[in-house]
This record gives C-alpha cells, sequence and structure tokens, in this order.
C-alpha cells in the first residue's frame, strides 16, 4: 500500500477538478480546475473571504468538498480510503498555518523531530540530527531547546516550516503564512520561503504578499467569491490584469 | 482536650491504621490509602477513555458513554453506592466483597466527572493543533497521544487534582456498606469510648485533611516544575506564582 500512495502517476503535483464545496446554502468554491506542476510556485490572492483559505485546505483535506476531485500525484486525497493511507499521503504534503499552530508542549527542536519518529518511523538519533539541520537552513539553530512560546511571530513561523519539512514532503502548502506576523517579521519568513522556491520546491501558497508573488510566483491564481476569475504569470497579472475585479483589487493595494 | 486526643491516638492507633488486620480485615488508614490510590488510579485511565468515546465520531461509542455519564453525574453518589452493594450480588448471584463494590462504584463515578473535565481540556484546545497534527500525517489516536492529550491534561491539572482530593473524600462513604476503612475504624473508637466524639471525629478529620493537602501539594509542584520548564528560566517566577493561584480557586 505504501509505495502505490507515493508513486507519482501525474506529471502535475496537484490537480484540482471541478471542486465545489459549500457550507449549508453558502457556496464557497464554486466548480474550480486548476493545475499545479511539478517544481512549480503558484500563489493564490484575491479579497478575503473568496474561499482561498478553504481551497487551500481541500488540498490536504483538512476541508471536505462536496463534489470534484484533487489529486496529489495522480492519487485522490478525497476517494474514500483507508486512514492510514490518507495520513500517509498528508505526510507527504508540508502545511503550514496562518498561526503557525506549534505543539507549544514541546520544544522547538522536538516538534520539528517528533512526526518523523512518530508517523515514519524515523530512528530518534536520526530526526533530531535532521531536525538540527532544518533549523540551521531556517536560522534557528541557537533555539533548539526553547519552548514555541518563548519566540517571536516570525521564528515560530520558520520553526512551523521546518517542522513541515522534516516529513520530507514534495509539495509545500503556504495559508497566509505572514498574515499574524508584525510587518518587521515578515521579511525573515519571506526569504525562508523564497530559498525554498529557489531549490525547486512545488509550492501553493495564499499570501497578500503581492513583493513575494511578483517576484517568486510562476502563476498566480486570482480568485474571487468562490472561482478561480484569472490564472496569469506575474508579469501579465501585475502590468495587464484582465478581469475588471482583478483590476480592482490591484488598484486598492495600491493605495 | 489535647490530652484526650494523644490518648486517643496512643491507645486506638493501630486499629485507626490497619484495622482489625491480622484477626479481621485490613482495615483503617491504610485500606483508605489502597482504595484511594486503586480508585484513581483505574478512574484516571477510565475517564481518558470516557472522554474519547464522547469526541467519538461514532454513535454507537458516543451515546452508551454520553448516557452513562450524564446518569452517573445526576444521582447522588451515595445512591449509587447503595444500589450497586443490593444489585450487584443479585445479578452475580455472588457475594462481592464490599471494597470492591465501593471501588467500582468510585471508579465509574469520578471516571464519569473526570471524563468531563479530560473532554472540556481536549475541547478548549484550538482546532489549529489537531490540523497541524493531522496536516503532518499523525493518525487521530496518535494525535491525541502525543499533541492532544499531553496539553489538554496538563491545562486541566487542577480541575483533575480536584476531582483525585474528592475521590479520596468520598471514600469515607464506604462506611455505610461497612467498608473497614479509617471512617469505619474511627466510629468504631467512638463506639468504644461512647463520650468523646468530637476528640475522635477531629483526629478523623486532621487526617483526611493531610491526606488531600498532600495529594494537593504534590500536584502543585509537579504542575509549576512543567511550567517552568515550558516557559524557560527567565519567566520561571511567573510562572511559580500563577498555577498556584489556579489551584487554590480550584480546590473543593
Amino acid at each position: 500500500m505504501s509505495t502505490s500512495v507515493i508513486e507519482q502517476r501525474d506529471p502535475q503535483a496537484i490537480r484540482i477538478s471541478n471542486v465545489c464545496k459549500s457550507y449549508g446554502d453558502y457556496k464557497v468554491l464554486k466548480d474550480i480546475n486548476a493545475e499545479v506542476g511539478r517544481g512549480e510556485v503558484v500563489v493564490i490572492c484575491g479579497p478575503s473571504g473568496s474561499g482561498k483559505s478553504t481551497l487551500i485546505r481541500t488540498v490536504n483535506r483538512l476541508e471536505e468538498i462536496n463534489s470534484g476531485s484533487i489529486s496529489f500525484n495522480g492519487h485522490d486525497i478525497h476517494a474514500s480510503m483507508r486512514t492510514k493511507e490518507l495520513n500517509l499521503l498528508r505526510s507527504r504534503i508540508g502545511f503550514v498555518f496562518q498561526n503557525f499552530n506549534l505543539f507549544p508542549h514541546l520544544s522547538v527542536l522536538e516538534n520539528v523531530a517528533m512526526s518523523p519518529i512518530r508517523v515514519k518511523g524515523v530512528p530518534v538519533a536520526e530526526a533530531r540530527a535532521r531536525a538540527v539541520k532544518l533549523l540551521e537552513r531556517v536560522g534557528l539553530a541557537d533555539k533548539q531547546t526553547a519552548y514555541p512560546g518563548q519566540l517571536s511571530g516570525g521564528q515560530q513561523q520558520r520553526v512551523a516550516i521546518a517542522r513541515a519539512l522534516a516529513m520530507e514532503p514534495p509539495v509545500m502548502l503556504f495559508d497566509e503564512p505572514t498574515s499574524a506576523l508584525d510587518p518587521e517579521m515578515v521579511g525573515e519568513v519571506l526569504s525562508v520561503m523564497k530559498s525554498l522556491a529557489a531549490e525547486g520546491m512545488t509550492m501553493l501558497c495564499v499570501t497578500h504578499e503581492m513583493g513575494f508573488a511578483r517576484d517568486v510566483a510562476d502563476r498566480i491564481w486570482f480568485i474571487d467569491a468562490g472561482q478561480i476569475i484569472e490564472t496569469a504569470t506575474p508579469d501579465e497579472f501585475f502590468k495587464n490584469p484582465q478581469h475588471p475585479r482583478a483590476q480592482r483589487f490591484l488598484a486598492d493595494l495600491r493605495h | 482536650m489535647i490530652t484526650d486526643l494523644i490518648a486517643i491516638i496512643r491507645d486506638y492507633w493501630l486499629l485507626l491504621l490497619i484495622g482489625q488486620y491480622p484477626n479481621g480485615p485490613l482495615g483503617g488508614l491504610a485500606n483508605t490509602l489502597i482504595l484511594s490510590a486503586l480508585s484513581i488510579g483505574f478512574a484516571f485511565p477510565v475517564s481518558i477513555i470516557f472522554a474519547l468515546a464522547r469526541l467519538s465520531r461514532w454513535p454507537l461509542l458516543r451515546w452508551p458513554v454520553t448516557v452513562l455519564v450524564y446518569v452517573t453525574r445526576g444521582v447522588p453518589l451515595l445512591m449509587l453506592i447503595l444500589w450497586c452493594y443490593f444489585v450487584v450480588p443479585l445479578v452475580t448471584g455472588t457475594d462481592v466483597p464490599s471494597f470492591v463494590i465501593m471501588l467500582t462504584t468510585l471508579v465509574i463515578y469520578q471516571g464519569a466527572f473526570l471524563s468531563e473535565v479530560v473532554r472540556a481540556g481536549i475541547v478548549s484546545l484550538s482546532h489549529g493543533q489537531m490540523d497541524a497534527a493531522r496536516a503532518l500525517g499523525h493518525s487521530y489516536l496518535g494525535a491525541m497521544r502525543f499533541i492532544i492529550l499531553p496539553q489538554a491534561l496538563y491545562n486541566m491539572i487542577p480541575s483533575i487534582i480536584s476531582t483525585f482530593v474528592s475521590t479520596i473524600k468520598d471514600t469515607t462513604l464506604g462506611y455505610v456498606i461497612n467498608v473497614p476503612d479509617l471512617t469505619f475504624a474511627a466510629s468504631q473508637v467512638n463506639n468504644q469510648l461512647l463520650t468523646q466524639p468530637f476528640q475522635v471525629f477531629l483526629i478523623l478529620a486532621l487526617v483526611y485533611y493531610v491526606l488531600c493537602w498532600s495529594l494537593t501539594y504534590v500536584a502543585n509542584r509537579v504542575e509549576r516544575r512543567i511550567a517552568r520548564r515550558r516557559a524557560g528560566t527567565v519567566s520561571a517566577a511567573i510562572a511559580e506564582t500563577t498555577p498556584a493561584t489556579k489551584i487554590i480557586t480550584e480546590q473543593p
């Protein structure tokens, strides 16, 4: 079972087909169709309440969908399957939350090393050594023994990125990773994300950081009212947005 | 007055300590301690199982436990004890020792109360914790074991301790079904002396007080140690004071 779920059956890393989701009568996602290629960085932007976060949370099934399908390397995430398989699929999709969601009862090192040990069965010494390397990579080697409560928001988010990377996922999802941060801490998180993108990580990011979108994204999806109404390269999107709603959104940003 | 107390302790300390043992069943303080420890020791894991069942997606698990918890919480403990005392022998057809009856009743009763505390602890954590655990690929039970329960139980230490303390105090109700505990021994002493009920029961009260207070004290220390570790050495002073006040207000 485990090998079949890891197998890559699709040239696209993520393929979202006809996805609809509603809360009661309220339709959050209306027939979404989109793909993320391997090694591609896609930024999802749009006004608040447009369904960006819901969409990204459906990709690793933190939210259920009403119809359609989302495939990850050719495996339908929303198909009925044994929970073991779903957990294995999820462990291969890194997810970074707006509110970090670090485990406050564990030290920074334990936060990063625990899931490889408990989920993948990596030997403790090996997992800890890898966690140290990941913490060095996000610039927090000196915080190993600290607890999340002792860190700044930016530091916590970098630990959260290291924690997600510890599972060695081929794909990373970011749900507004800088929205809960003080302005002076946004840069440190974005630079970690940029370095990830430069190494060829497949990334899907919900963010309001238009500078990041312009510099790093290969493509931008503009969402409004539960629909992707524009897909474009950053150049096209910022210089010449097609949809009137996207034009208005960009105009409002410049104020 | 003080001399009376000393005289009672001098004459009856063995009875108060171990009851009629070795000529009769083990009783007195020893039995109270054993009954309390066993009740707490069993009620705690039972409460976690109850809490998880109450939060389960499967109605088959959720409903029976919910009914059990509601009924148990809505009925006086004394009634439950008497009910078990008379019904269990009828059902099983054998003579079940009153100690076992008392232990079972306490485990179910305190397990039900404690399960609500544990459940509240789990529910009060932010959804983000479970989301993060699931996103990393943890199974539901794995997430509970390594991420949710350690936090929920820690946050609930004051309420858990107050339930433990009331468990110790509730062992006294075993008196009505002749469980030979400390209360039973004290009442035997009182029956022999006849003239000094105030002194006898004052000794009883003092012993229970010391027992319950020590448990609270130890738990308090453990909680502070965890808080200090998490807060780091810098903010140790804050950790030193806050949990203490929490425990005092929670005491039953």
